[in-house]
């Protein structure tokens, strides 16, 4: 895994984002976190992430439209849907307008660093 | 038309929704057909009612009429006899009196010898006179002594005097014989003068004349005068000089019920130039025998239709009842499958919800404790070091299995488009016996199936149907433990085709069968199950457009029956949701 991956987790539920983001530095991996959708989106401008942890609930916008969003930051970004809230019907309209995957909430971090390792690997080939 | 209609609706059950009591429903019905029946009846009998009594009245006046005509007719034979009879009584007592004979019969000699004459002729003469204008009998035969008697002051003297010819009534004297008098007026020769002809005839003649000319046994002919006394004997009104209670004084025919059923004929006819009415009654009718045969037949064919409309009319409202019934009760179920359907639904909608709540605490849950656990990591071992790790474990676990339910209950673990395809449910059936069979061999359990050869092949998604047959057979496996059989058979009916799983396993009660696809309820030992895989499985049937229904009988086993459509209804978006290999219930 490479250490110059940069992950951001866009997530409503702050103590989530927070574990997580401390959990992935725990095994190395850099990453931020932001709580709304715009906060999310200043973040991205800041510095472009590798992949996008993305819920599909958010306070001030939807998942998706943050996804559409980054997406038109930058179309390389890849974005995992991590949702508790949704539908499946959400997660693929998500991999319609180009996340990556979708996962279900909770999850285990095994099966997510695995996926976030293949989002990546997808967006070195692309890059 | 309205209130009639109210009125109908009256005789109908009661509604069968308000009445939820099955006694009282039963016997709503059983007063439905009775009224339907006594309707039908009524509809039907009464034209038949109607055309029989129309029929009795008619045949009844006809024969009355023809009876009436004949009794006219005889009593103008009888009449005309009479009048003859009479007619030459007098003729011939007006021939004794030849208006130059008055001298000479003043004689008695003479009046004797013509007297004896007379005798020959007619037995019945009892004596003669000749009267002069004041009234006194000249001369006399017979056998009494009424010679100088003076009649000016009688009523027939008078009578003869206006008419002519006089014909007195019937009447006993001082003689005290019924006898009647002919009397004739003649002028004498040469003057104004007149005299009278008297003759006196016994009652007798009179009677034995019309005893010949009774021509039936049950008849009775008789004569009577205007006051209503007997001028003859008659049958049932007795001897001469009786009273006769009828009325006397015109022709006609009267009908005089005397007794029920047996109503007596009276033809009356007034005779010309007497004082008498001939009558003649008539106690039979003369067609008594057609008139009963008549009858026979009309309450033969009355009763007969009458039976053939019963017969007809109670099996068709029995028929009609049982249709109308089974109807009802139709809706009935359909409304209480609705209802329950409902429920379902509503009770997936709310598991669904609580479920989407609680993955975001269990999330933050898991990752904290995986926090805590990668932080152990990096700390050097201490006293209780392993017994959180162990904790941490228990954690995690407990949190794979809320997951897992919450998973089950959004009916969402793997992706997958719903892909529509032409499938052979039979060979699907094969490949799920395929998946099963390790655990059924392990179970000693034996799957038998009775598959439809040439099944016509469905439009429907294979995963889902594979995840439906799956899940009620791994039940059964799991209802049957050991030895047991399950048996699969498939066949096509009009509109679907149907797959019945039948196990011999314990069975369920009925409290059970009725939750049985609710989400959460289960049977199985706590941990064993969830409770989701039957509620899951009724979700997936009702989205490919099919329906399940089970059948227990506990100590005989279970059948589940699914049918499944040959195309799917349409497949909404919300069908991009899947589920995945969910086993247990």
């Amino acid at each position: 895994m490479s250490t110059t991956m940069q992950i951001l987790i866009v997530d409503d539920e702050v103590e989530f984002a927070s574990t997580l983001v401390e959990r992935l530095a725990l095994r190395g991996i850099a990453a931020r976190s932001a709580n709304r959708g715009l906060d999310a989106l200043a973040l991205v401008r800041v510095k472009i992430p590798d992949v996008v942890i993305l819920d599909l609930k958010m306070p001030d916008m939807s998942g998706l439209e943050v996804l559409a969003s980054i997406k038109s930051i930058d179309p390389t970004i890849e974005i995992i849907i991590l949702t508790g809230h949704g539908s499946a019907a959400a997660g693929i309209d998500g991999m319609e307008q180009g996340a990556f995957d979708y996962m279900m909430k909770p999850v285990d971090l095994t099966a997510l660093l695995a996926k976030i390792e293949q989002a990546y690997r997808k967006r070195k080939v692309a890059a | 038309m309205k209130r009639f209609g109210q009125m109908f609706m009256q005789f109908l059950p009661i509604d069968p929704e308000k009445s939820s009591d099955e006694v009282n429903r039963g016997e709503s019905y059983a007063h439905f057909k009775r009224m339907l029946f006594l309707i039908m009846l009524l509809i039907a009998m009464v034209p038949v009612a109607v055309t029989a009594g129309i029929g009795y009245f008619q045949y009844r006046n006809l024969l009355l009429s023809e009876e009436h005509d004949q009794l006219l007719w005889r009593l103008d034979g009888a009449q005309k006899t009479i009048d003859a009879f009479i007619g030459g009584l007098q003729s011939l007592v007006k021939f004794v009196a030849r208006e130059d004979r008055y001298s000479a019969l003043l004689e008695k000699d003479k009046l004797q010898l013509l007297f004896d004459r007379l005798k020959e002729q007619y037995d019945g003469f009892v004596d003669l006179g000749i009267v002069d204008a004041k009234g006194i009998q000249r001369s006399y035969v017979g056998p009494y002594d009424l010679e100088g008697r003076d009649y000016s002051n009688q009523e027939w003297f008078h009578e003869v005097l206006i008419k002519n010819v006089y014909i007195s009534n019937v009447y006993l004297g001082f003689r005290q014989v019924p006898h009647f008098v002919i009397a004739v007026v003649e002028t004498i020769p040469g003057t104004n003068d007149y005299w009278i002809l008297r003759a006196t005839i016994n009652a007798d003649t009179l009677q034995k004349f019309v005893a010949t000319i009774q021509t039936k046994a049950t008849n009775d002919m008789f004569l009577v005068n205007s006051a209503g006394q007997l001028q003859t004997s008659s049958k049932s009104y007795g001897a001469v000089l009786s009273r006769y209670d009828k009325p006397t004084n015109e022709d006609g025919v009267a009908l005089y019920g005397e007794s029920r059923g047996n109503s007596i004929f009276h033809a009356s006819s007034v005779l010309k130039n007497t004082p008498w009415t001939l009558v003649l009654t008539e106690q039979d009718y003369v067609h008594k025998e057609e008139w009963a045969s008549f009858k026979q037949r009309l309450i033969l064919i009355f009763a007969g239709s009458t039976l053939v409309i019963v017969l007809i009319i109670s099996p068709l409202v029995s028929i009609l009842t049982d249709r109308i019934r089974a109807s009802d009760e139709k809706q009935l179920s359909l409304l209480a499958e609705a209802e329950h359907s409902n429920k379902l639904a509503s009770i997936g909608r709310l598991a669904a919800g609580v479920a989407h709540e609680i993955n975001n605490p269990l999330a933050i849950i898991s990752q904290k404790s995986g926090l805590i656990e990668d932080l152990l990591g990096l700390t050097p071992p201490f006293e209780y070091s392993d017994k959180m790790r162990k904790t941490l474990t228990g954690i995690q676990d407990s949190v794979v299995r809320c997951k897992n339910i919450t998973h089950r209950l959004l009916g969402f673990a793997r992706r997958m488009e719903v892909t529509i395809e032409e499938i052979d449910l039979n060979q699907v059936v094969r490949e799920v016996i395929t998946f099963l069979e390790n655990e059924s061999l392990h179970n000693r359990i034996q799957v038998q199936t009775i598959l439809e050869d040439q099944l016509p092949h469905i439009r429907s998604d294979r995963g889902q149907i594979q995840q439906i047959l799956l899940n009620i057979t791994n039940n059964a496996i799991d209802a049957v433990v050991y030895d047991g059989i399950i048996q699969i058979t498939t066949v096509s009916r009009s509109e679907s085709v149907q797959i019945k799983i039948k196990d011999n396993g314990p069975g369920m009660p009925p409290a059970v069968l009725e939750h049985i696809f609710e989400p959460f309820f289960t049977t199985k030992a706590q941990g064993k199950g969830t409770g989701l895989g039957l509620s899951i499985t009724y979700g997936l049937i009702k989205k490919l457009g099919g329906s399940i229904v089970v059948d227990s009988t506990v100590g005989e086993g279970t059948i589940f029956t699914i049918n499944l459509p040959y195309t799917p209804p349409h497949i909404e978006e919300s069908n991009h949701e899947h589920n995945n290999a969910d086993t247990d219930s």
